[in-house]
């Protein structure tokens, strides 16, 4: 478990340097993929049979059918990368950003919770949710902060995971049903914004004021 | 009742299936009218029933007074809209705004956004009710972005993003919500509404502190409350007036809804004074900002949402005073706004469909283009600024009288200030367009059709009888539902 929690968060700070959104995909699927094998190992460990249907429906959705999604709406948005000049000095201050907020949800949240069995995991997935609220605030490519709503999401399931060993399935399926639903929605305005703004850089959507 | 709230969940899925296989538009008319009747009828038999029969609680379902209150907006305003729509959208598709093999997908949307709001109301999990929720966003974006031109595309985009951010941070919450239960050693029926409210006393209180700040984030932002209120302007402005005027009364109010149920749970564990004190925060930020926006507005339907978030901020003003009084007014002001703004949309809407803009400064005159329309403006636009006898009048003026019972003076001071400037601009910009020199060029002029006349004659009836007369049946409603938030 230490180990997978690791590695989420590696995940999650590597995404901040993604400046190629095809690689940027492919880590999601990775993050997502830890999350359902964290899934598993909950699973194994506390003998709900529950927890093993929530692993492969994250598997499903979160590695198949949302990555998917992801890389159908890609071939429209060629050559669409953030501003060139700018996207570095973006990719600088998220990973600068995410790293901030991994240092304040382990200070904070480490001396509050009382000696549970996943002491790391708890203000692992605080982090995630920072990060991908990070994304969301920092990048302005479309398809980033629909990566950043995914992360701060999968730090929600992981932190579901260890604070309650998963919520009841039938909620973590309207969840995940959620999820899928809003990606997909999301990926359909990406395409519409592409088609009518010739970008997805939502930095420019500031039409509507006052 | 269990079929009847199945039913009555069913049939918008079935009248929004049925349209969306209907490209003729004689057809949709009728799926859609006699859906949203059927809907309707089956909403009020839900009503009466929790009126004669008291609560009814399954495993995840969950009615009650406070129910009956909320159904009773939503199935008025999705009547009325559905009603509205009719010959609205048929107009769009005339005037070129809309391709006419879209119309059926807006009706199928609409139907679909009528029963996620529908569900909110109607589950008795707290978890569900979350999901619920994020259905409404994800329903309605698509009717946010439904003219697909760039300002409607920015407000979808911004609108499902700050929403579903704001509604992760409410699934925050609730989660902790949930681990407090079971510490509370009350792993069975997990999330229960029912089941929470009797583990209350026992919850840890630092567990639901936190969770009482994320959901009241989380759930703050759907409901337009400040400073999370900045996605609500562009989405009410953007999508077609009938989605604005769900949107603003019935969608907001679920919102709140969802709001309150968690907040009887907090106040269980926690006393009443900390959430009352935030909340008092929150209504009266909601007030504070919107009156800037609302005093120098330059679009018809930007204006009327920022009067949503200071309305909405009222509905919260009064929840934070937390004297029966207060809580009574709210409930009532949640209606009453709801009847009065959706109306106010829908006019709007046929202003700008005979103007061709929203523009405040381009309307002039809608008293001699279209006189009805003109009459009925005027009179919404007073009963929504509070002008006796409407009904907003009775409801603000409970809080208020509330505010000041409770020993706030500057406060309430403060806010009859605000709620008087706010009087000023609306009625300024009311009557600047509904009188004067009309333009020259206004062309488009065509007469309200019979159902648009029935659903601004109905939401009127609610503004004008309400301010004077309330029914006993409805009052012991409103009063129960009270109670209800109150924690009895």
């Amino acid at each position: 478990m230490y180990l997978l929690t690791i590695l989420l968060l590696a995940a999650a700070v590597i995404q901040t340097r993604m400046t190629d959104l095809r690689r940027a995909i492919a880590i999601i699927l990775v993050q997502s993929a830890f999350l359902a094998l964290a899934c598993a190992v909950v699973g194994i460990q506390s003998g709900h049979m529950h927890m093993y249907v929530a692993a492969v429906l994250t598997v499903v959705i979160k590695v198949g059918l949302i990555p998917y999604a992801l890389y159908k709406v890609l071939p429209y948005l060629a050559e669409e990368r953030e501003v060139p000049t700018k996207e570095i000095v973006k990719a600088n201050m998220s990973t600068f950003l995410s790293l901030l907020s991994i240092i304040i949800a382990f200070t904070l949240v480490m001396p509050v919770i009382p000696s549970a069995a996943q002491h790391e995991t708890l203000p692992a997935s605080i982090s995630l949710v920072l990060i991908g609220f990070v994304l969301i605030m920092t990048r302005s490519q479309a398809v980033m902060q629909i990566i950043g709503l995914i992360t701060m999401e999968n730090g929600l399931y992981l932190l579901g995971l260890t604070i309650a060993n998963g919520l009841p399935l039938i909620i973590e399926l309207g969840i995940f049903f959620d999820v899928l639903v809003a990606v997909v929605v999301l990926v359909i305005l990406t395409y519409r914004l592409k088609l009518s703004f010739l970008t997805t850089d939502t930095s420019l959507l500031k039409k509507l004021k006052g | 009742m269990y079929e009847l709230l199945l039913i009555t969940m069913a049939l918008p899925v079935i009248a929004g299936g049925l349209s969306l296989f209907n490209a003729n538009p004689g057809m949709l008319r009728v799926i859609n009218l006699s859906g949203s009747a059927a809907t309707g009828i089956c909403i009020l038999g839900i009503i009466a029933k929790t009126i004669h029969g008291g609560p009814f609680t399954s495993a995840f379902l969950h009615v009650d007074d406070l129910t009956a209150v909320m159904l009773f907006v939503v199935g008025l305003l999705t009547f009325t809209a559905t009603l509205f729509s009719l010959s609205y959208m048929e107009r769009e598709v005339r005037d070129g705004h809309v391709a006419p093999h879209m119309l059926p997908r807006y009706y199928a949307l609409l139907n679909l956004f009528a029963v996620s709001m529908i569900s909110v109301l109607v589950v008795g999990n707290l978890g569900l009710m979350w999901v619920a929720v994020e259905g409404t966003t994800l329903a309605s974006a698509l009717l946010v972005a439904f003219y697909f031109n760039q300002a409607a595309l920015e407000a979808a985009w911004k609108y499902v993003m700050i929403c579903t951010v704001g509604i992760c941070l409410a699934l925050l919450g609730t989660i902790l919500l949930y681990s407090a239960q079971v510490g509370a050693g009350g792993a069975e029926r997990a999330l229960d509404w029912a089941t929470l409210k009797e583990l209350a006393p026992m919850l840890d209180p630092k567990t639901v502190k936190m969770a009482f700040i994320f959901i009241l984030i989380g759930y703050g932002t759907k409901a337009g409350l400040a400073p999370m209120h900045t996605w609500l302007p562009d989405a009410h402005s953007q999508a077609p007036s009938p989605v604005s005027g769900l949107l603003s009364g019935a969608l907001l109010s679920c919102a709140l809804y969802a709001l309150i149920r968690n907040l009887v749970i907090v106040e269980g564990t926690l006393g009443p004074a900390f959430p009352q004190t935030v909340l008092l925060c929150v209504g009266v930020l909601s007030i504070l900002i919107a009156i800037p926006f609302v005093l120098t507005q330059h679009d018809l339907k930007r204006l009327l949402a920022y009067s949503s978030v200071e309305h909405m901020g009222i509905v919260t003003l009064g929840l934070g005073i937390g004297t029966p009084l207060a809580v009574y007014a709210a409930i009532l002001h949640i209606v009453n706004h709801a009847a009065a703004k959706s109306s106010l949309f829908y006019i709007a809407g046929s202003i700008s469909q005979d103007y061709r803009t929203k523009d405040i400064k381009g309307i002039h005159g809608v008293a001699t283009v279209a006189p009805l329309l003109a009459t009925l403006f005027v009179l919404s636009v007073m009963a929504i600024t509070g002008v006796p006898p409407f009904n907003i009048f009775l409801s603000k003026f409970m809080i208020i009288n509330a505010l000041f019972d409770d020993h706030h003076w500057l406060l309430g001071s403060v806010i009859l200030l605000l709620l008087t400037g706010v009087f000023a601009g609306m009625l300024r910009y009311g009557l600047r367009m509904s009188f004067g020199q009309k333009p020259a060029d206004v062309a488009h002029r065509e007469r309200l059709s019979l159902s648009a006349r029935l659903a601004l004659g109905l939401s009127m009836v609610l503004v004008f009888i309400g301010g004077v007369y309330l029914p006993e049946a409805a009052n012991g409603v409103l009063r129960r539902a009270a109670q209800i938030i109150m924690g009895a």
